[in-house]
């Protein structure tokens, strides 16, 4: 099991699972991104039908006190419809590809949401007050007949249900020829950045009608393209500094006080090929999927088809640590071409910590097939491996370790490479910022995990 | 093979598939090395071509099997450069449109199957694969057999564009040969069906006159990769959207998604993946059929001439 700062091993429970139970998946259900807010009291996900859907923590019982609040759901809304774009004779789909919370500045709550070409700045608000006591309207909100109003009155608020109500404050659109993939916030909490493909753009937040490009790798003549952009984040704390990864496993560090267009990077961070492990599938594998800073910023983790690496923004040439994922499906690689899996994008993430220092920066969480997800502890090297399956589904019951049987005889309670269901893929993980909870997306289903408190 | 509890039954292709990359140069490795090689060329192939969505296709999906086809057409140039027979003797290195100008008379240029059947089995030296010019000058895509130098013909391709009658003329020999086939099958059946109607061609290939008329042809012919990252109307493929809207309407292309994972079919898909290795399972039966050994191993940047011809030319 893990270490977790204070070396107490984490042994994860869980916890609940939201979402459909039957097997057959209705595609706008497909969970698309999962992401606690800065507290952790909410939990966002976006779904391939355009909806975003936040669930929001219980506050704690002091009566319950063996396990944390549950996830109940908050607010639902549809933020992305389809559109079609008649210029090309294509549907723009209305799959959220990412939401990143803005921090909570007063009692509403703002998120940005994006698919692959509109961001939007969501509001959630709550209202659970209304007046009554009008002179002139009934309470139903019919109008009195005036000459029958014989005293007055002055109209009070009072207590109603929960509402809680999402509006859409700015649309960012029309500013990305390519699909977006990453959306970071800047730590001004003034500016954020959007990625596509080819470019990226500065953007802030009031402002929807302009946006500044500050990367641009499109070249003169299309058919010289390569190697496209797969994701970007701004450093935690340098207003200037963003990282953004590329189709052919490199990720690059710019500063953009250097200059207004970003073309020319500050530090480029690059693994020189094993060629032990070269392969047809070499290119294809080492594109990144996911990048993600660490806490302070000192340490960057990256996700490619195979491996977690953890860089140090002070070495170039080559990652600190990294984490085999499922190294049993390199032998499988032309299969995986063959059905598509092997562009699967996984996500990564750290886990939280209720300090923003380094030190606390241990834990790494990433999916992989047949419902399975890993975590590695980087103190003690250990690594472990765990399904989201309704199976497991009492509460407070430690998760059994799984484990893959690359080949030879396969031991009890292992699962052969052959037997591992490649529909069954998690891409997107989650962990609260300061506690141990953990969000995990299966296809359509959303797992929630903590550790069990003594 | 990736599916739940899903048997091997090709331990031996297998190896050859999914095994380390071996070394070009080693002897008997090298028909394993190139066996995956073509695989994987036209598992490339036919997610470009034979992917309609809705909605654009990812781009950077696009530029990895672009890069892995580039590549591997380099390796091909790279060998092929080394064949005495070509009728260019200096082989200038770029750029990309170069190349296929010159492989023009080593390569057919009409298109094989995706998978091809028993050339599978009995993969030749590249520097058998010569084309008589009169064939270069064919715009045909698929009703003219490529042919060998020696022996029978190469089974015609089924039509990835135009030329939709000797496809649906192929499908109708699939059906009567295999009543039930994946899709693995049915496409070698169809190959193979093909060749026992292809005609016997001369085996004198090397028509050097020819040769100066394709190339003239070809020259206008741009990186054969298509630029298909320009995001056009026509998602980019082809030139002319009406055009290929009739093109395709009644194409039934289900027989050549090997796909089972892809969106199209959703996360909860219940094909049965079609891997690699059951794809040359498949093929092996067939190799009881009219084709000697000699067969050459030779459509790949056949191919994707034939592919440009049909986007350039016509």
């Amino acid at each position: 099991f893990l270490g977790a700062g204070g070396g107490n091993d984490i042994q994860w429970c869980f916890s609940q699972v939201k979402g459909a139970v039957d097997d057959d998946v209705a595609e706008a259900d497909i969970i698309s991104t999962v992401e606690f807010n800065h507290s952790g009291e909410l939990l966002a996900t976006g779904d391939k039908g355009g909806r975003v859907v936040i669930f929001q923590q219980e506050q704690e019982n002091k009566t319950q006190s063996h396990s944390r609040g549950e996830y109940n759901v908050y607010s639902t809304f549809q933020s992305h419809e389809p559109e079609f774009d008649y210029l090309k004779s294509l549907e723009i789909e209305e799959k959220i590809n990412k939401i990143r919370w803005l921090p909570q500045k007063n009692a509403a709550q703002f998120l940005l949401s994006t698919n692959d070409k509109t961001i939007k700045l969501w509001k959630i608000s709550e209202r659970d007050k209304r007046p009554e006591g009008y002179n002139l309207k009934e309470e139903d909100g019919r109008y009195r007949d005036p000459t029958t109003v014989t005293t007055l009155r002055v109209p009070v608020f009072r207590p109603m249900d929960l509402m809680v109500e999402a509006s859409p404050r700015r649309i960012f659109a029309n500013a990305h020829t390519y699909h977006i993939n990453s959306i970071s916030i800047n730590s001004d909490y003034e500016t954020y950045l959007s990625a596509d493909d080819l470019r990226i753009n500065l953007w802030h937040l009031e402002i929807t009608d302009r946006s500044f490009n500050i990367v641009d790798i499109k070249p003169a003549n299309m058919e010289e393209l390569t190697e496209v952009i797969t994701a970007a984040e701004f450093h935690p704390n340098s207003c200037s500094t963003f990282v953004y990864s590329s189709s052919k496993g490199t990720i690059r560090l710019c500063d953009m006080r250097a200059s207004a267009l970003c073309d020319r990077h500050s530090k480029l961070f690059e693994e020189p090929e094993d060629p032990s492990n070269r392969s047809f599938f070499s290119e294809i594998i080492s594109s990144i999927s996911d990048v993600k800073f660490s806490h302070s910023g000192r340490y960057m983790m990256t996700r490619d088809y195979l491996s977690v690496k953890i860089w140090d923004l002070n070495m170039e040439n080559r990652p600190v640590e990294t984490y085999q994922v499922h190294e049993y499906l390199r032998s499988k690689l032309c299969s995986l071409y063959e059905n598509d899996c092997i562009f699967d994008k996984f996500e990564c993430c750290w886990n939280g910590s209720d300090r923003q220092v380094e030190s606390f920066s241990l834990i790494v969480m990433t999916g992989s097939y047949n419902n399975f997800f890993r975590m590695f502890d980087r103190n003690t090297k250990r690594d472990i491996t765990l399904e989201a399956s309704r199976e497991n589904n009492k509460p407070r019951t430690v998760l059994k370790p799984r484990k893959v049987c690359a080949s030879g005889k396969r031991k009890k309670d292992e699962i052969s490479v052959d037997s591992l269901d490649f529909n069954k893929k998690i891409l997107h993980t989650a962990w609260h910022p300061k506690e141990n909870i953990i969000a995990v997306a299966t296809t359509n289903n959303l797992y929630i995990f903590q550790d069990k408190m003594n | 093979m990736l599916g739940k509890g899903g048997k091997r039954k090709f331990d031996e292709h297998e190896d050859g598939l999914e095994g380390k990359v071996v070394s070009p140069t080693d002897g008997p490795s090298k028909v394993s090395y190139t066996l995956q090689r073509q695989t994987i060329f036209n598992i490339s192939l036919m997610k470009l071509y034979n992917h309609r969505p809705l909605t654009e296709p990812s781009l950077q999906k696009t530029v990895l099997i672009n890069n892995m086809l580039r590549r591997i057409q380099e390796e091909l140039k790279q060998e092929g450069s080394l064949r005495p027979m070509f009728v260019a003797a200096s082989q200038p290195a770029d750029p990309l449109s170069d190349n296929f100008r010159e492989a023009q008379p080593a390569f057919s240029h009409l298109a094989s199957p995706p998978l091809l059947p028993a050339d599978f089995v009995s993969t030749m030296p590249l520097e058998s694969c010569l084309t008589p010019a009169s064939l270069l000058e064919d715009d045909t895509f698929c009703t003219s057999p490529a042919v060998q130098h020696d022996g029978p013909t190469k089974p015609p391709p089924p039509a990835l564009q135009p030329v939709k009658d000797s496809f649906s003329s192929a499908l109708d020999e699939i059906e009567e040969l295999c009543p039930a086939p994946t899709s693995a099958e049915a496409v070698a059946a169809e190959s193979a069906a093909g060749d026992s109607k292809a005609q016997p061609s001369e085996s004198s290939i090397h028509k050097p006159e020819g040769l100066p008329e394709s190339r003239t042809a070809e020259s206008k012919l741009m990186d054969p990769l298509p630029g298909n990252f320009e995001i056009t109307a026509s998602t980019g493929f082809l030139t002319d959207l009406t055009l290929d809207d009739i093109l395709f309407a009644d194409i039934d292309t289900s027989m050549y998604d090997f796909d089972p994972c892809t969106s199209a079919t959703g996360a909860a898909s219940k094909m049965a993946p079609v891997s690699a290795d059951e794809l040359l399972k498949t093929l092996a039966p067939y190799s009881s059929q009219p084709v000697t050994p000699n067969q050459p191993f030779k459509m790949d940047l056949t191919e994707l001439d034939h592919i440009m011809e049909v986007l350039v030319g016509s």
